[in-house]
Parts: structure tokens; sequence; C-alpha cells
């Protein structure tokens, strides 16, 4: 690879990196299976790079790397069964403060259907329309996905009165 | 745009639009939920970002450096042979976890439940506290359960062929998602792992309860808990 394209591509590592892992964490669950997941992608990403067509779309190129890197590693290794205490104590990092960290243990319930399309908004800034063509679906279903995971995670943080099914009365 | 468009969008995450912007000026309820949603926004972007490990960026650049081969990664021959090595300890240790410890085919099911059906239940809604007394108070008392943490959702749900009562409930270290089960007798307490989840189904007087959680710990702790000598 011709060394402006070497530094452009390290440039580019460095600006997404830190979005990838957290995307890749938010698939896995797992911060090992992560940064494996990563690493592979970048590899893959390295030696496709000189391929890619459209500069501008580096980004959602990338997501889509490390997206199919982890169902490869899903279908190679099984999901991760470590236990997740660990994981869980490192994410108890002092910046996020407690109602992050009581809203990250509701993400941790999220079922995965609605946790990735809710990263790939957060983390990775696309559009409903650029999430749906990733994921292969519609961007109807891309807007519902994540209107249900914005409830839920209402929900789960709000402790709920016990109320009836239907609203009213508490 | 009705109050109802605008927060509907809110919720899916969609940049204000002019119409939505003029709906929230128009609107003070709107105008509270948006705020309300900033701040829930704010913190959602915080959970997400999980600390990334310390120097990560630049281990990845070094992997990608033009040396014959990445510093950081073995040759393809001998990382052939490491993978083939960890494949072969890694079924070996799959096969002695399963041979020692088998899945127990109702605590994947309550695994399953949490992965795939609990976002839909919690949306439903809850039930009245006195009804859920009612429905399962006999097998598991409520008042048991607020001894171990803060119950934040009681709802029935179908699970099983049946119908059973999940119950979420938050304890210092994690939340934990109950299955009551009235009805259901199982003959021991049995366990699963999978997904990163740990579960537990455990027999009580008239019924059982599956117990699911990210942490075995916890779930252990809730395991103890739930009985009626606890």
């Amino acid at each position: 690879m011709p060394p402006e394209l070497r530094a452009r591509f390290e440039e580019i590592v460095r600006l997404h990196a830190g979005d990838l892992f957290r995307f890749a964490f938010w698939l896995a669950r797992d911060r090992q299976r992560a940064e494996d997941v990563v690493q592979e992608a970048w590899l893959r990403g390295w030696r496709n790079f000189p391929a890619l067509q459209d500069p501008t779309a580096v980004k959602s190129w990338l997501f889509a790397i490390v997206r199919n890197e982890f169902h490869r590693s899903l279908a190679r290794e099984g999901p991760p069964t470590d236990d997740l205490d660990g994981a869980v104590l490192e994410l108890a990092d002092e910046r996020a403060g407690p109602a992050a960290l009581e809203m990250r243990d509701a993400l941790m319930a999220l079922p995965p259907t609605y946790a990735e399309p809710l990263a790939l908004q957060v983390l990775g800034g696309f559009s409903c329309a650029e999430i749906a063509a990733m994921l292969g679906t519609t961007e109807g279903a891309i807007m519902t996905r994540l209107t249900r995971a914005r409830q839920a995670l209402r929900r789960l943080i709000e402790p709920l009165p016990m109320c009836e099914r239907h609203g009213g009365r508490a | 745009m009705s109050c109802l468009d605008y927060r509907r969008a809110l919720l899916a995450g969609e940049p204000e639009t002019d119409a939505m912007r003029a709906h929230r000026l128009a609107c003070t309820g709107c105008d509270g939920f948006s705020r309300e949603h900033q701040a829930f926004e704010r913190d959602l972007r915080r959970a997400l970002e999980v600390p990334v490990p310390l120097g990560f960026g630049q281990r990845l650049a070094s992997s990608v450096s033009p040396a014959p081969e990445p510093a950081t990664l073995p040759h393809p021959d001998r990382r052939r042979f490491l993978a083939a090595a960890a494949s072969v300890a890694v079924a070996s240790g799959a096969g002695l976890y399963f041979w020692l410890d088998r899945d127990d085919p109702l605590a994947l099911a309550c695994i399953s439940f949490v992965m795939r059906e609990e976002a839909k239940s919690i949306m439903m809604g809850a039930m009245p506290r006195d009804e859920a007394a009612r429905a399962f108070g006999g097998t598991l008392p409520l008042e048991r359960l607020e001894r171990i943490g803060q119950i934040r959702h009681v709802a029935p749900c179908p699970f099983n062929g049946g119908t059973a009562y999940h119950v979420v409930l938050a304890v210092p270290q994690d939340k934990v998602t109950l299955l009551v089960m009235p009805g259901t007798h199982v003959a021991a307490r049995s366990r699963a792992l999978r997904e990163g989840l740990h579960a537990a189904v455990v027999p009580l007087a008239g019924g059982a309860v599956g117990i699911v959680a990210s942490s075995r710990a916890v779930v252990a702790a809730v395991t103890g808990a739930v009985r009626p000598d606890a």
C-alpha cells in the first residue's frame, strides 16, 4: 500500500477505533471478544482499503466490517460464555455517573435486535435509512426498533408504579 | 404535527425538523418531554460509551503497519496451528463442561425469554400489586422479593406453554429477571449459561421460579434468598 494511503488508513484508525470497539462491545457484550472482533475487522479493512470506491463511506464501511466480523466470530466460536462480572466491573468508570451506569445496566438487558440499531445511531451517528441499509431491513422497521429500544430503556431505568396494565390508576 | 407524532419521532432518535420545532414551541407538554428526552439521550450516550482499552487505537495501528508480518500477530501458519490447538482445547473443555454441567431446558427457556421477549413484556405494562400478590404470592410472596431488591416490573406473560409472572428486580449489583411459575413442578434446582446470561430454576412451594442475571454470583445470591427459609 502506498505510504500516503497507509497514513490515511492509520488516521482513520485513530479516529474511529474507540467507537468501533464500543459498537463491537454492544454486539458481543464482552470486552475481550470486542477487542478480537475489531482487531480482525481492521486487518480485513487494511487488506480491502485500496479497493474502497467511495472514501466518504469509510465509516459505514468499517462499522459493517465489524458487524460482519462479529457474526463470523459467532459462527466460529459461538456466543461469548465468560462470566460478565469482570466486564461489568471494568465498565464502572468514573466518567459515566450514576444515571449513565444505571442506563448501562438497562442496555445490558436490552435484546440485541434493539441494542444494535441503537448503538449504530448513537455511537455511529447513522440515520435510520443508513442503519436500515446496513442491517438489510426497512427504514420503518428500524424506526420501530429504535422507538421500542428507548421505551424499554425508560421502563427499565424508571421505577414503575405498580399500575394497571393499561395505565391510569396507581 | 400531533403530540404523538412528535414524541414518536423523538423516541426514534430523529433530528428535530422545522415541523417538530414548530410543534414543540407551541406545546408546553412536548417542550417538557423534549427537555427530559435530552437528558435521557445524554445518559444513553454516556452509557454506550464504554471505556476503550488503554492504547487500543495504537495497538490497532501497529497491527496494520507495513512490516512483513504485523508485530502483534503470529505468522499465519503459527496462527493456524494455534487456532487448531485452541479449537481442540475449547472442544475438550466444552465437552467436559457439558458432561459435568448440562444446561437445563427450562433454565435455557428463561434465558431465551430475557433475550427475546423481555423488552416486549415490559412494554405491555405492569399489573397491580394486589393482583400480583393474589396470582403468585402463594409461590413467592412479594414481601420476600422486596427484601432482595427493588421491584421494577411485574406482569403476566406466556411462558413454557403456560403463564408465568415476569418480575424485574433491581439489586445493588445488577438487574435480575425472575419468572415465577405457579403450578410448575421441578424436581430439583437446575441451571444454564447461554448468551452471557446465567439462569437457575428453583423449586418453591406450589411452583418454581426462574432467575436470570448476567452474573453467576447474583443468580446464586437470589437463588438463596427466594427460598422460604431464607
